[in-house]
Order: C-alpha cells, then sequence, then structure tokens
C-alpha cells in the first residue's frame, strides 16, 4: 500500500500513531525494567491489568452509568491492579522463601484467572456494550479512537514526565541501590513511582495490542538498544526509538497485509529488530564477537609460530 | 460415567498430572520458563492440528512440545552469549512464537476453529467430549485417558530419576562434578513439562496451566521441609483445587480453570499468611521461655565470676 492512501485514511493514521506512541512510552519505560534485571515482571502485569480491566468495565456500567469501554477507567482499573500484582510478586520473594520467578508465575496465573472469570461473568451479563471486550486479549489497534488516541499520548506522556523528573532517582537506585538509600532516597517510594511509570506505559498499550503481548513491548526494545549503546540516556532514547519504529513499521505492515492482527506483527517486528541487533551490531554482538575472536586466534598464532605466520 | 463425574475426575487427572513436575519447576526457579513454554507451544499447537485435526493426537502433542523446547534452548543460548540482563532472555524468544501462533489462528488456515478465548483459558466442560465406549460401556471422556497417560508419564520419570532429579536441583555443580549430565536431565525434564502444558491445554488453556503447575508445589513449599513432604502436599493440594473450581465453577456459571487459577491463588495466600502467623507464636513462646529460663537463673544462681 502507498504510503499516501495510508495516511489519507483515518483509521488507519489512528492505528500508526496510536501504537508507535505506545511504543515509545514502553520502550523507554522498559529500558528501567531491563537495566534492573527485572523485564517479566512485564509479563505479570500485562497479565494482571486484565481483572483491573473487567473491575473497570462493570465499575463504569453499573456505577457511573457510562461506557464500559471507555480508555480512562480502563488505564485507571488496569494500573491498580497491575501494580498490586508488581507489588505481590516482591512482597512474596522477600516474605517467604518462595523465589522470585515462582512469586511472578503465582501472581500473574491468579490475577489472570480472576479476569477469566470476570470476563465470562460479563459475557454471561446483559451490561451494554460488552461486545469486543475480549479484544483486550490481543488486542485490536482498529478499535482505536480520536478519544482513546489522545488518552495513550496524555497518560503516556505523563509516564515519560514522570520519568524525566525522576530521572536521577531512577538511575541511582537502578545502579547502585545501597548508594541511593545512604543518600536518603525512600527505597519504597522510588520502587513504587518506577513500577507505576511502567505499569502505566504497558496499560495503554491494552486497547490495540492486548494484554498478553504487552511484554514484547517493554522487554525487546531494551535488549536491542542494550547491543548499540554502553549509556543509560543512550539505552532509554535508543529502546524509545527501536520501540516507536517497530510499533510503527508493525502497524504499517499488518494493515498493508489485509486481515492480520497488528500487536502480533509488531511484535515480530520488534524481535526481528533485536535479532539484527544482537547478530551485527558494531561493538558487542555475536558476530562481532566471533570476528574478534578468529582475529585474535591468528594473531596469537602468528607470534608463536617461527617464522610469523603460515604453518 | 455420569458428565459431572467426567468433569470432576478429568479436573483431577489434569491438576495431578501437572502439579507433580511442578514441584521440581518450582524447586529449580524455572516457573517463569514454564509461562513461556505455555505461550509458545501455541503455533506448534495450530500447525499441530492442522496437519492432524485432531487435539488429541499424540503426534500434535510431541510436536507442539517440541515447540515449547524452543524457548527452553533459545533460552539457554541467549543466556550463554553473556550480552543480555538479567531475566530477559527468558522474556524474548516466547512473545514472538506466540504472536506467530494469534496470527496463524487469525488467518484461519484451513478453517482451524480455535477460538482465542479457549486457547488461553480451555474448557473443561466441554474436553469431556467425546466418551470412550469399551463394549458398549460408557467409561468416561476419552480425554481423561490422555491425561491419565501424560501423570502416568510424569510419575515414571521422576520416579526413575528421582536421584538425579533432587541432585542436579539442590546442588547443580556436585552432580555436575560427579559426572551427572544435568544440562540432559534439565532439558528431558522441560520436554516432559512441555508436553504435559499441551496435553493439558484443551481442558485448561496456555496461560492458566501454569497456575496447575506452580502454585500446589509453591503453596507445598511453604510448609515443607523435606522434598517427599512437598511432593505429597503438592498433591493434596492440587486435588483440593479440583474440586473447589469445579464447584466455584459451577455457582459462578464460569469456567473451571479460571475457578481452579483463583482458588489457588488464594489457597497460597491462605497458607502463606498461617504459616507467618505460626511463626509469630512460635517465636514468641519461645522469646517467653528464654526470659523464663533468664529470670529463673538470675535468681536461683549467681553469675559465674562473682
Amino acid at each position: 500500500m502507498d504510503p499516501f492512501d495510508f495516511f489519507g485514511n483515518h483509521i488507519f493514521r489512528m492505528v500508526f500513531f496510536g501504537t508507535t506512541v505506545i511504543g515509545v512510552a514502553a520502550g523507554a519505560l522498559g529500558a528501567f525494567a531491563y537495566l534492573r534485571r527485572q523485564s517479566l515482571i512485564s509479563d505479570v502485569i500485562g497479565h494482571a491489568a486484565l481483572p483491573g480491566a473487567m473491575l473497570a468495565f462493570i465499575a463504569a456500567v453499573v456505577v457511573f452509568g457510562v461506557d464500559g469501554r471507555s480508555m480512562l477507567l480502563l488505564v485507571v482499573g488496569a494500573v491498580i491492579t497491575g501494580t498490586l500484582a508488581a507489588m505481590f510478586a516482591n512482597a512474596v520473594s522477600a516474605r517467604t522463601k518462595i523465589a522470585i520467578d515462582t512469586a511472578m508465575a503465582i501472581s500473574l496465573t491468579t490475577f489472570f484467572g480472576l479476569g477469566m472469570l470476570l470476563l465470562r461473568i460479563i459475557a454471561n451479563s446483559p451490561f451494554p456494550g460488552k461486545g469486543g471486550i475480549q479484544d483486550y486479549l490481543f488486542g485490536n489497534a482498529a478499535s482505536i479512537t480520536r478519544a482513546d488516541l489522545t488518552t495513550s499520548i496524555v497518560v503516556g506522556a505523563f509516564a515519560l514526565l514522570l520519568m524525566i523528573v525522576f530521572w536521577k532517582e531512577f538511575t541511582l537506585r537502578t545502579f547502585d541501590p545501597v548508594l541511593s538509600t545512604m543518600l536518603g532516597f525512600k527505597a519504597r517510594v522510588i520502587d513504587t513511582l518506577m513500577f507505576t511509570t511502567i505499569v502505566i506505559a504497558i496499560v495503554i498499550g491494552v486497547k490495540a495490542v492486548g494484554f498478553v503481548l504487552m511484554v514484547a513491548f517493554i522487554v525487546t526494545p531494551p535488549a536491542a538498544a542494550r547491543q548499540w549503546t554502553n549509556t543509560q540516556p543512550g539505552m532509554v532514547m535508543l529502546s524509545a526509538a527501536f520501540g516507536g519504529l517497530g510499533s510503527g513499521l508493525g502497524a504499517y505492515l499488518s494493515i498493508s497485509m489485509g486481515n492480520v492482527p497488528t500487536g502480533p506483527v509488531i511484535c515480530l517486528v520488534l524481535f526481528a529488530i533485536f535479532l539484527v541487533s544482537l547478530l551485527a551490531s558494531p561493538n558487542r554482538s555475536i558476530v562481532v564477537t566471533a570476528m574478534s575472536r578468529v582475529r585474535a586466534r591468528k594473531a596469537l598464532l602468528r607470534e608463536f609460530t617461527p617464522g610469523g605466520g603460515t604453518q | 460415567m455420569s458428565y459431572v463425574t467426567g468433569v470432576v475426575l478429568l479436573a483431577c487427572i489434569t491438576a495431578l498430572a501437572c502439579a507433580l513436575p511442578g514441584v521440581f519447576v518450582v524447586l529449580r526457579k524455572s516457573s517463569m520458563i514454564v509461562d513461556g513454554i505455555a505461550h509458545a507451544v501455541l503455533p506448534g499447537i495450530i500447525v499441530g492440528y492442522w496437519l492432524t485435526h485432531d487435539l488429541d493426537s499424540p503426534v500434535l502433542i510431541l510436536g507442539a512440545a517440541l515447540a515449547g523446547l524452543l524457548v527452553v534452548l533459545g533460552n539457554e543460548w541467549l543466556s550463554d552469549t553473556g550480552l543480555l540482563a538479567g531475566d530477559a532472555p527468558q522474556g524474548l524468544i516466547f512473545p514472538a512464537l506466540f504472536a506467530g501462533g494469534v496470527i496463524l489462528v487469525s488467518m484461519d488456515l484451513q478453517h482451524v476453529h480455535l477460538d482465542t478465548n479457549a486457547v488461553l483459558v480451555g474448557d473443561l466442560n466441554l474436553a469431556v467430549f467425546p466418551a470412550l465406549i469399551v463394549n458398549g460401556v460408557n467409561i468416561g471422556p476419552q480425554y481423561l485417558y490422555t491425561m491419565l497417560a501424560v501423570l502416568v508419564a510424569n510419575a515414571a520419570f521422576i520416579a526413575v530419576f528421582y536421584r538425579r532429579l533432587k541432585l542436579t536441583t539442590f546442588d547443580r555443580q556436585f552432580a555436575e562434578v560427579l559426572g551427572l549430565r544435568a544440562r540432559l536431565l534439565n532439558t528431558a525434564f522441560m520436554f516432559l513439562v512441555s508436553m504435559t502444558v499441551v496435553a493439558a491445554f484443551k481442558a485448561v488453556g496456555a496461560i492458566l496451566v501454569i497456575s496447575l503447575l506452580v502454585v500446589p508445589a509453591a503453596t507445598a513449599q511453604l510448609i515443607s521441609n523435606r522434598l517427599s513432604t512437598m511432593i505429597v502436599l503438592t498433591c493434596v493440594f492440587a486435588v483440593a483445587g479440583a474440586f473447589a473450581g469445579f464447584w466455584i465453577a459451577y455457582v459462578l456459571n464460569t469456567g473451571t480453570s479460571a475457578a481452579m487459577a483463583v482458588f489457588y491463588g488464594i489457597l497460597f495466600v491462605a497458607v502463606a499468611a498461617l504459616g507467618k502467623l505460626a511463626t509469630r507464636i512460635r517465636r514468641k513462646r519461645h522469646a517467653e521461655a528464654a526470659r523464663a529460663v533468664a529470670r529463673g537463673r538470675s535468681e536461683a544462681a549467681p553469675v559465674a565470676g562473682e
């Protein structure tokens, strides 16, 4: 499809910009999760956001009497349960002998099970506007409206703003938690803030990408970015760039190919970016490392063979 | 066999078949790898279903289990490159495979009727059809026997390799020094886990199967100090959850597997809280006893050196 047709279409434009915003926010904030070595917490948060979205739907219909699929309420509900799940996993591993990965698995499935229970209850109920609520699982980028896009941008920008304001605190806590505590920064406050921003980045992707695949948006761009840079600002900016680029390209491809869901295509594009980075980035990558190893071996051989060179 | 008996029995057998290898999954800290496997088998199942048109086919189960193994081996490979930090390797491969699966589902290859909702949570109430009929007698759902075979396979593997599994789980380096091929055993074990995930997929879905695998074992780990105790407790919790889950789902008119997952979660929290309470009471009693002893000593005998 040629770009003029693409950007001439309102829905396509919404999908493109919506997913790009999500990719940028998730990529930037995912960099912190990556550097803290807790990338998988995003998988927990993504799954645990489901019950929050369902509760928000029920609250919207029963209590407020508004459209149950309002993006703002959805974001609020999902942020609450997503944060709870992350805190639950960390608390279990800190207070019991259960290891962190098991704690994350417990948190993930329990919250997700609750979400699926609520989903079934809503599906059985006479609530208005329940159609399409199953899209929350895998996302449906074509359902993004102008209002949703505005909400995504505002909420995503808020998360990025938090990141910039607390840049120093986040970085210090990430690289030297002990020093950060000794200097008087409250570990719990900073952690809660940092995880909340990550949760926000995940949750705004719900409508477009779905809960299940959001993990790829948080984990993949930083893992790719890490292969190109050695500095914290470089990492965050490059990761955001990869996220935005991959999302935009994925959205474009999925629409061009016709009836293919957007979220999964973006996932595959991000994975391709990661693979290229891992294999062929100039500083640290599999190919470069292998080549320098071969070169070093040859040099060593030259040095130790009399006559200098061929055997 | 009546319908309800069939469902409850199926829930019990599935829970047991998952929970048994779950003990070692939890102890080996591979819980999130199982999460990855559970997502990654989706493309394997779809391609397998496309080829065999039978979700119970052994070919499909083995083939899809290989897709799960991709995650395990890929994770090891990515970790070995030394280019990635923390748990990122575990989170890189499975979303890509899962995304491929979702795309395959949406393309509706040869009209494979797999509802995405069913992919995630399964449906125990439908899994009991068709029934296996021998000599005109209904001896329960066919699928029950598939799960029973998986349960037997898991129990047999654990029984045969019990000592090796135990050693590689608790002291991998020592096991390797002794000459045990820890990595090969791990791959074989993860293949078994992957097979279990695929087999249970029809009944409980790709994501809630993690709950059946991990949570009963984790709950048992909270209150046991011996491997044998932990295995027995895991089985007890697994079966209790199967009954409770069926009952909750029946009352609320929802999916059995989701209800089981929620019940297991609540059970875990309850056991953890009770455990903490018991520890606190024990500590208080010890402190009182120590204080009493100290008081008695200071009154009765003068301290040495006076």
